[in-house]
C-alpha cells in the first residue's frame, strides 16, 4: 500500500514536471514569429529570447549561421533529456527515456563504422557524433581511435556494450560481402527487438511504451516497403529489411505488402488500416514516386500519435512519451525554419515545408 | 625581294607554289566549314545539357536542404560516409575531321537504394531522393565533360584553321604573287633591255657596215 502511494506520488511529480516543461515549448505563435523573421541573424536573435538562449550563446562561440542553430538544438535536446533522467525516479519512465536515447548510441556506432569502413579521418567522424545516449564522449572518442570496423566491434564487445552482439553475429557476412548495410540493419533490428524485450512484462506503462514502439516499427516498415517497391527489389531480398513487432502489420501482412507492384497498390491496400490518410496524397506525387511526400505524412501521423499521448493517464509514462515527441517536433521545426532561412524561402514556402506545426 | 632570283625557273616555281597555296587554302576552308558544322551540332547538345544540369542542380540543392532540415545534417553526413566511393570512368577517343575528341564511357552513376551502402531502416526517402538527384547531376556532369571538351577542342581547331587560312590568304599567297610579279617584271625588263641592246648592236653594225661601204665606194 505504501509503495503504491510512493509510486503514485512519483508519477504525479513526473507528470507535473513534464507538463511544466511542455508549457515552455514554443507554441504556434512563437513558431510563426520565427517563421516571419527576415533572415537567419534575426532568427538567432529571436531564439535568444526563448528557452534555447543558453545553448545559442554557447553555440555562437563555436559556430555561426545555421551551424550555430543546429549545434544549439542538439545541445538543448541532449540536456533536456539528461535533465529528465535526473529527476525521473520511476523505472518505467526512465526505461522509455533510455530506450529513446539509445537511438543516438545506434546512430553514433553506425557513423563510426561507416567512417572506419572507408578510412575517414577521426576528426571528421567525431564531428558527426552526438553523445546524447549512454555512450559518452570519451567512449565514442576511444571507438573512433580504433583502426578498423573489426577493432570497433571488438572494443564494444570488450566493454560489454549490448550492441556488440548483433555486430559480432553479422560481422562474418559483412567480411565476406563488404556490405556495411548488413551491420547497420542488424543494429537497427537489435535496437527495436531489445526495446520491445525491455517492455515485455505486462503493465499499463509498458503497454503504452510498447504501443508507441510498435507504431514506430510500422512506420519504419511501411517506409522500407515503399522504398523497396519503388526500387523494384525482389520480395525475398526485401523481407530481410523488415522489422518484426509492429502494431498493425504482422509478418504475413508485410510479406503481402512487399509483393505488391506499385506504390499506388500499397496505398490502396492501406485504405483499411489507420494509414488510410495516405490515399489523400495528390496523384502527381504518387506518379513521380516521391517517397518523401508519403514519408512526411507517415512521420506526421507518428508525431501526432506521440504528442497525443499527453491526453493519456497523467499518472503514467504517457506524459514522458508525449513530451519526447513534442520536443522532437519542435526541434525539427526550428531546424527546418533555420535551413529554409538560409535558402531564402518565402514564408508560404517555408510553412509548406514545416512538417508538424 | 632581293633574295628572289628573277629567273624563269623561279617564276615557274613561284607559280606552282601559288597554285599549291590556293589549293591548300580551299581545302582548309572546306575543313573549317565542316568543323563549324560539327561545332554547332555539339553546341546545341551542350547548351541543352547545361540547361538540364542547372535544373537538376537546383533540385538537388533543394532536396539536400530539405533532407538536412528534417533529418539533421549529422545524420545526412553519416549516411554520406557509407556512400562515399570513387567513380571510375573509361575514356576512349574518336576523330572529328582529324581532331581527337574524348568519348567517356557512360557508366550510370545513379544507383538503387540498396546499392548506396547505407542501411535502409534508419535512413529516409528524403536522403534517397537527395542522393538520386546528386547522382543524376553527376551523370550530367560527366556527359557535359565529354561534349564540352569536344567543343573546346573543335573550337581551338577552328581557330587554328582560320589562322592558317588567313595566313595563306593574307600573307603567303599575296607574297608569292608579288614575288612572281617582281620576277615577271624583272624578266620583261631584261627582255626589253636585251631587245634594246640588240637593236643598238644592230644599229652599230649597220653603221659600221655603212662606213665600210662608203670607204669602199670612195676607194673606187
Amino acid at each position: 500500500m505504501r509503495s503504491c502511494r510512493v509510486n503514485e506520488m512519483d508519477w504525479g511529480y513526473i507528470n507535473a514536471r513534464m507538463r511544466g516543461m511542455k508549457s515552455r515549448l514554443l507554441n504556434k505563435r512563437a513558431l510563426d514569429t520565427l517563421v516571419l523573421q527576415p533572415d537567419l541573424a534575426s532568427l538567432i536573435a529571436e531564439l535568444e529570447k526563448t528557452p534555447y538562449r543558453d545553448e545559442i550563446i554557447e553555440a555562437k562561440v563555436r559556430y555561426s549561421g545555421v551551424l550555430c542553430v543546429e549545434y544549439a538544438l542538439r545541445k538543448n535536446f541532449t540536456r533536456t533529456f539528461q535533465k529528465i533522467l535526473k529527476f525521473v525516479r520511476e523505472p518505467e519512465a526512465e526505461r522509455y527515456i533510455r530506450i529513446f536515447l539509445h537511438r543516438w548510441d545506434v546512430q553514433n556506432i553506425k557513423t563510426i563504422l561507416r567512417g572506419k569502413n572507408i578510412h575517414i579521418p577521426a576528426e571528421e567522424i567525431q564531428d558527426c557524433l552526438v553523445p546524447a545516449g549512454e555512450l559518452d564522449e570519451a567512449t565514442l572518442t576511444e571507438l573512433v581511435r580504433q583502426p578498423d570496423v573489426r577493432a570497433v566491434i571488438d572494443l564494444l564487445a570488450t566493454w560489454q556494450v549490448v550492441y556488440a552482439r548483433p555486430l559480432t553475429e553479422s560481422y562474418p557476412t559483412f567480411a565476406k560481402s563488404g556490405d556495411l548495410s548488413l551491420l547497420e540493419c542488424a543494429l537497427n533490428e537489435f535496437y527495436y527487438a531489445d526495446a520491445l524485450e525491455q517492455v515485455k512484462p505486462l503493465s499499463y506503462n509498458n503497454g503504452l511504451i510498447r504501443n508507441i514502439l510498435a507504431l514506430e516499427i510500422d512506420v519504419v516498415n511501411l517506409r522500407t516497403v515503399l522504398r523497396m517497391i519503388r526500387d523494384q527489389v525482389a520480395p525475398g531480398e526485401a523481407k530481410k529489411f523488415l522489422i518484426s513487432g509492429g502494431k498493425e502489420f504482422d509478418q504475413e501482412g508485410l510479406d503481402h505488402l512487399i509483393t505488391l507492384h506499385s506504390i499506388e497498390e500499397v496505398v490502396e491496400e492501406l485504405k483499411t488500416t489507420p494509414y488510410r490518410f495516405l490515399a489523400d496524397i495528390p496523384p502527381p506525387a504518387m506518379r513521380t514516386q516521391k517517397i518523401s511526400v508519403i514519408e512526411k505524412q507517415l512521420e506526421k501521423f507518428l508525431v501526432q500519435k506521440g504528442v497525443g499521448a499527453f491526453t493519456g493517464d497523467p499518472l503514467s509514462v504517457a506524459s514522458v512519451i508525449g513530451y519526447f515527441w513534442a520536443k522532437y517536433n519542435e526541434i525539427t521545426n526550428i531546424r527546418i525554419i533555420s535551413r529554409c532561412k538560409t535558402a531564402d524561402f518565402t514564408v508560404e514556402q517555408l510553412k509548406e515545408e514545416l512538417i508538424y506545426v | 625581294m632581293e633574295q628572289v632570283r628573277p629567273t624563269r625557273m623561279e617564276l615557274m616555281l613561284k607559280r606552282s607554289q601559288i597554285r599549291l597555296a590556293e589549293q591548300g587554302r580551299d581545302l582548309l576552308r572546306e575543313k573549317m566549314d565542316a568543323l563549324i558544322g560539327e561545332f554547332f551540332k555539339i553546341l546545341n547538345a551542350v547548351s541543352n545539357t547545361r540547361e538540364e544540369l542547372e535544373q537538376v542542380a537546383k533540385e538537388a540543392d533543394l532536396a539536400l536542404m530539405i533532407a538536412q532540415a528534417v533529418d539533421d545534417p549529422v545524420t545526412l553526413k553519416s549516411a554520406a560516409f557509407a556512400t562515399r566511393r570513387s567513380i571510375t570512368v573509361g575514356i576512349t577517343g574518336k576523330n572529328i575531321m582529324g581532331v581527337p575528341v574524348p568519348v567517356i564511357e557512360k557508366k550510370r552513376i545513379s544507383r538503387h537504394t540498396m546499392e548506396r551502402g547505407y542501411g535502409i531502416i534508419s535512413t529516409s526517402g528524403r536522403i534517397d531522393e537527395t542522393a538520386e538527384r546528386f547522382e543524376a547531376e553527376l551523370d550530367l556532369l560527366i556527359q557535359l565533360a565529354e561534349t564540352e571538351t569536344a567543343m573546346r577542342r573543335l573550337g581551338s581547331e577552328i581557330q587554328k584553321t582560320r589562322r592558317r587560312v588567313n595566313a595563306l590568304e593574307q600573307i603567303l599567297i599575296p607574297e608569292l604573287k608579288s614575288e612572281a610579279k617582281y620576277i615577271r617584271s624583272a624578266i620583261e625588263e631584261r627582255e626589253r633591255e636585251d631587245i634594246f641592246r640588240l637593236k643598238k648592236v644592230k644599229s652599230i653594225l649597220e653603221r659600221k657596215k655603212k662606213k665600210v661601204k662608203e670607204k669602199k665606194e670612195a676607194a673606187k
